[in-house]
């Protein structure tokens, strides 16, 4: 035999589940923006905490790409690359380069999240030499004392990394230019 | 131990239960839903033929979702008006590519200035092979006398004429990249206009 439930109880037990769902949906979409929010961020983290300067020019120039690279997805096996990993928080960056590649080349700068702030391919440059000041987000102790004819880029983040990109057609054949022209590049930081 | 105190412990261990439960079942509500949406090709952008673009790469105009999107399946993309990135994970009749499987890939070069087409696993990393064959480009691509590009893929060499064949071994997804660089205003404005390349399965998956 079963007794009949008050209506004020089966009141209250609507109300606690009302509740419960309605946290459950409210906490699962918070956790879903989250996610998605946070995995750009978390991705490039990874990619600028094993992106290691080599200790000259902070530049570092990975060999060809083949099966073996596993680091960023989608590598392209037609481009040789430099990437220079940077933090702005102290003192600006300063970014130059004179690639005298046969073909295609860029210079594309990635804000922490991703994001594809600044991009200079072969064309625009025009065959003259890069010379790119790049400033932090936040204001510095000291006013930065820019160099005469530089280009001043306002990156959105501290921290982010530059990835020059040079085609090559045949690496055996054009390796003495391609190489020279990643190497052009430098990267310091501006005092 | 009173009965009244036995009742609230009892209570409270029953509340605490609730509430991991709740937190569990909502942590597993956002992130299989994050990966469900995040997986769906649909919302990646214009789609002709079996190729997806993703207009919004590496663009500071991206949304949520898209740098999500980005970040997983193609991180440091370059932005539009540099670089437009064609995805195909399906034949031009619309079956899963498969690594075992051989298939022609045609079609008039995108125009721009430069392109390549990539292969790749289903983990977005190139698949290793003694050749060191992962790409055919607008440098290196055969042109047949009609202007038409052509390329072959498979675990081994279709052997057609002329045509180069882009090796994938083993039993995997497979996609190919059409990376189209600087493209012509007119392709970069209507993406969707890009004379797709088919992707034709050759008889027989090994």
């Amino acid at each position: 035999m079963t007794q009949a439930q008050s209506p004020a109880l089966v009141s209250s037990r609507r109300r606690q589940w009302a509740w419960r769902i309605g946290a459950t949906l409210t906490l699962a979409a918070a956790v879903h923006l989250l996610a998605v929010w946070a995995l750009p961020r978390v991705i490039m983290g990874r990619v600028l905490s094993a992106a290691q300067p080599e200790k000259t020019s902070g530049v570092f120039l990975p060999p060809m790409t083949d099966a073996s690279q596993r680091r960023i997805v989608m590598p392209s096996p037609d481009l040789l690359y430099a990437t220079c990993a940077f933090d702005v928080s102290k003192t600006p960056l300063r970014i130059r380069a004179d690639p005298k590649a046969p073909r295609y080349w860029s210079i594309a700068l990635y804000a922490d999240n991703s994001d594809n702030f600044f991009v200079i391919n072969d064309r625009e440059a025009a065959g003259k030499p890069i010379d790119i000041v790049l400033i932090g987000p936040k204001a510095y102790a000291q006013a930065p004392v820019l160099p005469a004819g530089a280009r001043v880029i306002d990156a959105p983040s501290t921290r982010g990394l530059l990835l020059m990109r040079v085609l090559v057609a045949d690496y055996a054949t054009e390796k003495s230019a391609v190489e020279a022209a990643r190497a052009s590049l430098n990267c310091d930081a501006l005092r | 131990m009173t009965a009244k105190a036995a009742s609230h412990r009892r209570f409270g261990w029953s509340t605490l239960a609730g509430l991991v439960g709740l937190v569990v079942l909502a942590t597993a509500l956002g992130l299989g839903s994050a990966w469900l949406v995040l997986k769906r090709g649909d919302a990646f952008g214009a789609r002709v033929g079996p190729w997806q673009a993703n207009l919004l790469a590496g663009s500071a105009d991206a949304d949520l979702y898209t740098r999500a999107r980005v970040a997983v399946g193609g991180l440091l993309a370059l932005n539009r008006a540099e670089t437009m990135y064609y995805v195909a994970a399906t034949d031009s009749d619309g079956q899963p590519l498969r690594s075992r499987c051989s298939y022609r890939v045609s079609g008039p070069p995108p125009k721009a200035r430069w392109w390549s087409l990539t292969a790749y696993a289903e983990d977005y990393f190139l698949f290793p092979n003694e050749p060191r064959r992962y790409s055919v480009n607008g440098l290196n691509a055969f042109i047949d006398e009609k202007g038409a590009f052509a390329l072959t893929s498979g675990p081994t060499d279709p052997g057609v004429a002329g045509v180069p064949w882009l090796p994938t071994p083993g039993d995997r997804g497979l996609m190919f990249t059409l990376r189209v660089y600087n493209p012509d205003g007119a392709l970069q404005a209507a993406p969707a206009s890009l004379e797709a390349p088919r992707i034709e399965r050759l008889a027989g998956c090994a």
